[in-house]
């Protein structure tokens, strides 16, 4: 088991087909087609209610599919069940675990249900998240909790790590060390599954992003690419008088408009053919605002609610 | 081969049946210390003739005499069937639905054992807490015996812990498979309970009415407690109770290999 595994090159990681789940009349997720290179940081993004978790317990294999089916390192999640259970590492949304144990009676516990756990990296990973090993769970803060459920998914060294929005009540360091023992698990050739409605985390760590609204995914591409695609916004601010209509002709420019000292655009891709039209007109300074996901994310539902 | 699930199970049963134990002792002797007294009363058989038949034979009462026929009396026939039922339900709902409706039932899910395994080892921990508490019925049973010279003979004493335990594990596993289908504590708890209530009316009905009689065998209570049950040996129909338990776990098995693991 591990990494050996992990980098079939040819399958997808997760692969899913008209993946649909309604209880009763209600349609928690529809049609949701989506395949993940393994080897890569999945970052699965929507607001609460979208159908992330209805997406994510259908992969650990705790829900049926209504229709459609999802495989998962190659195997089909319903027939293959206890398998895929095997091989993946899973992080629900709401972690709870037994109070009254000690975290390290819980991860023992676990390591005893997954053969060929290793307690000694186990015990590593809690120690890079000072997580008090000894410590009974029901005496601990929420954000320890967390740590349990985390090192729990992660200890085994699954092949695939499904994480429901993982970073929950972790403080600022700890989630910080957390993205990168993600990065670490990416490195080695694993894959990770992550939902969040934290956008700057997935953009801190993602390979790709997938959005799901209102049960359906709305988009998927890599996380450079989006952000190529995104506007950015320059304002320029300029000795002598800004031109708009000049700023406005310039390929990539999306939309231009006069401020106090200069100009503000908005632009698309390269800034080179901007920057060529602006540097006559006298440039004393110049500020850029990278678009965050955010902006493109909110994009996506605009355009979705238009 | 290591079973983790039911170590956890027994481990988590551990404080629960040592509470119940101390309780039965108690009872036990409480109810023993009381023998001297009823032994000497006098009149005492011509007040118990005077009873209706069906319930002589109900609480075995013509043998109130005895030490042993007191015990089945005061105990054995209602009180301690009935708390044996109540431990075996409690802790059969709590099993699997329990575990669901707090949460922590859907890690154990994702991991490479079968649902299948994994009931099974919650209903062998199960059967085993029963089992536990009536070996305690029966350390109560003998201590409270030799105390208050209600000469209870060992094998007797043996029978009756094991009629109550076969009764609290067949309605345990009751409400463990109820659990097991549903998710749900509440429906597992509902559900066991009135098997155990439409049980004992089959069964007194069984005392009560000829036309019944025939069909009362297949009460989980007459199994257990139709020998005594603290009484002169086990009756076979008490395997009735053991494969009984084994056909509901059974049965659910694979409706909860099946079914979506609510989420709380």
């Amino acid at each position: 088991m591990g990494s050996d595994h992990a980098s079939a090159p040819d399958l997808p990681a997760v692969c899913t087909t008209g993946l649909s789940k309604s209880y009763g009349r209600h349609r928690a997720l529809s049609n949701l087609d989506l395949s993940i290179t393994p080897g890569q940081i999945f970052g699965f993004l929507g607001p609460n209610g979208a159908g992330k978790t209805t997406t994510i317990r259908l992969l650990a294999g705790l829900l049926r599919p209504s229709s459609g089916a999802a495989a998962v390192l190659g195997l089909d999640v319903v027939r293959h069940r206890d398998e895929v259970q095997a091989r993946i590492g899973y992080l629900p949304g709401d972690f709870v675990g037994y109070p009254q144990l000690t975290a390290r009676e819980y991860l023992d516990f676990f390591a005893s249900l997954r053969p060929g756990t290793d307690r000694q990296h186990t015990h590593a990973l809690a120690e890079r998240l000072a997580l008090p090993l000894d410590v009974r769970i029901g005496a601990m803060s929420h954000g320890n909790r967390q740590k349990v459920g985390i090192v729990q998914a992660m200890g085994h060294r699954p092949e695939l790590l499904i994480l429901d929005e993982p970073t929950t009540g972790l403080d600022p360091i700890v989630q910080r060390e957390f993205l990168s023992m993600l990065r670490t698990v990416r490195n080695v050739g694993r894959t990770v599954f992550l939902s969040s409605h934290v956008l700057s985390e997935v953009e801190a760590v993602a390979d790709t992003v997938g959005f799901v609204r209102d049960g359906a995914l709305v988009a998927q591409s890599g996380i450079e690419e989006l952000k190529g695609r995104a506007l950015h916004t320059v304002e320029l601010t300029l000795t002598g008088p800004a031109p708009v209509g000049r700023f406005e002709r310039v390929p990539g420019v999306r939309r231009a408009e006069s401020t106090a000292g200069g100009v503000r655009v908005w632009v698309e891709g390269s800034m080179a053919e901007l920057f060529r039209c602006a540097a006559p007109l006298g440039v004393e300074r110049v500020a850029t605002h990278e678009a965050d996901l955010e902006q493109i994310f909110l994009g996506y539902y605009e355009d979705g609610a238009a | 081969m290591s079973a983790p699930v039911l170590a956890k199970a027994l481990r988590d049963h551990r404080r629960g049946v040592a509470g119940w134990s101390v309780g039965l002792l108690c009872l036990l002797l409480l109810e023993g210390a009381l023998w001297p007294s009823v032994r000497d009363m006098t009149g005492m058989d011509e007040l118990l003739a005077g009873y209706p038949e069906p319930l002589q034979e109900l609480f075995d009462l013509e043998a109130m005499s005895t030490g042993v026929g007191f015990l089945n009396a005061e105990l054995f026939t209602l009180v301690l069937p009935a708390l044996f039922i109540v431990f075996g339900i409690s802790r059969g709902a709590q099993s699997v639905a329990g575990e669901e409706e707090r949460g922590t039932l859907e890690l154990l899910v994702v991991t490479p054992m079968s649902n299948t395994r994994l009931l099974i080892e919650k209903a062998a921990g199960l059967v085993a807490a029963v089992l536990a508490l009536g070996a305690a019925l029966f350390i109560a049973t003998m201590l409270s015996s030799a105390l208050f010279d209600l000469r209870v003979p060992v094998a007797s004493g043996l029978a009756g812990a094991a009629a109550l335990s076969g009764l609290g594990v067949e309605f345990g596993c009751v409400a463990l498979a109820a659990g097991a289908a549903t998710g749900r504590r509440g429906v597992a708890v509902v559900v066991s309970a009135v098997a155990a209530v439409a049980a004992y009316v089959l069964y007194v009905a069984g005392l009560l009415v000829a036309d019944v009689g025939d069909w009362s065998g297949w009460s989980p209570f007459h199994q257990a407690l139709s020998g005594g049950p603290l009484g002169r040996e086990l009756p076979g129909s008490s395997a009735w109770l053991l494969l009984g338990a084994v056909a509901v776990v059974a049965a659910s098995a694979p409706v909860f290999a099946r079914r979506d693991v609510r989420h709380v």
